[in-house]
């Protein structure tokens, strides 16, 4: 993979205004506890539907896609950064190309067979044609608007 | 294997009883996939996700070995009329 990061499978990534945050913390043996990196995945009490239900909640625009913002693997989660770049959102994503069962639990969750899953506000949204319709009809501006008011 | 292109058509109008349907190869002949327009009565009071959700779940079987699914059109008999009109009203160049 040209792709260097080698953070947790479900690892996150933040892309604001073109810029990219990383959630993954460096392993530094003075940080308190408190202040240790938590990997959701390592955590037995959470399971990967909490992670997906936490995911969607916590995040207005949530993005399960193969690659990640910068670096899309697939035309079609391509198509939908570029769509959703457009409005100028914070938008959190995760590389379902990275984890398999991360995969399999959003799927379940969505009750859709393939990717990427568009959440906004909690709700799924839909894959790429459906944002690219909504873009094209308004209605994306719309959702997006209601959501970002908050 | 793949999936022809008339497999996931009879999928679909056995399904969704379409009024128009049309499929497009897109994976250069492997079968892996798909683009989709649709026009079936039932996606009458559906909204979008719905019908994309229909015409996953006609495609259930198929979608196992389909790898990318576009339904670039998921419409109302109604909705394709409109489109279709609007479409013939343009000058021809």
């Amino acid at each position: 993979m040209e792709h260097s990061r080698t953070t947790a499978s479900a690892s996150g990534s933040f892309l604001q205004y073109g810029l990219r945050f990383s959630t993954s913390v460096p392993n530094d043996p003075d940080t308190h506890d408190d202040f240790k990196p938590t990997n959701k995945l390592e955590n037995s009490d959470l399971t990967l539907k909490d992670i997906v239900e936490q995911d969607v909640k916590d995040n207005h625009v949530m993005i399960y896609m193969k690659g990640d913002p910068e670096q899309p693997r697939c035309g079609f989660s391509s198509l939908a950064v570029r769509v959703l770049s457009e409005y100028r959102v914070p938008m959190h994503s995760r590389n379902i190309l990275e984890d398999p069962e991360l995969k399999k639990a959003v799927q379940a969750f969505s009750m859709w067979p393939t990717f990427p899953q568009i959440f906004i506000n909690g709700e799924f949204i839909g894959g790429s044609d459906i944002i690219l319709n909504m873009h094209q009809n308004g209605e994306l501006k719309e959702k997006l608007k209601a959501t970002s008011s908050e | 294997m793949g999936v022809s292109k008339e497999q996931v058509e009879s999928a679909l109008r056995s399904k969704l009883a379409p009024s128009h349907i049309e499929v497009i190869d897109t994976s250069g002949g492997c079968g892996a996939s798909f683009k989709v327009e649709i026009v079936s009565e039932q996606f009458e009071g559906k909204r979008l996700l719905d019908r994309h959700r229909m015409v996953n779940g006609a495609l259930a079987e198929e979608m196992k070995d389909i790898h990318a699914l576009s339904i670039t059109k998921a419409l109302t008999p109604d909705q394709w009329n409109k489109q279709q009109q609007s479409q013939t009203f343009q000058p021809v160049a």
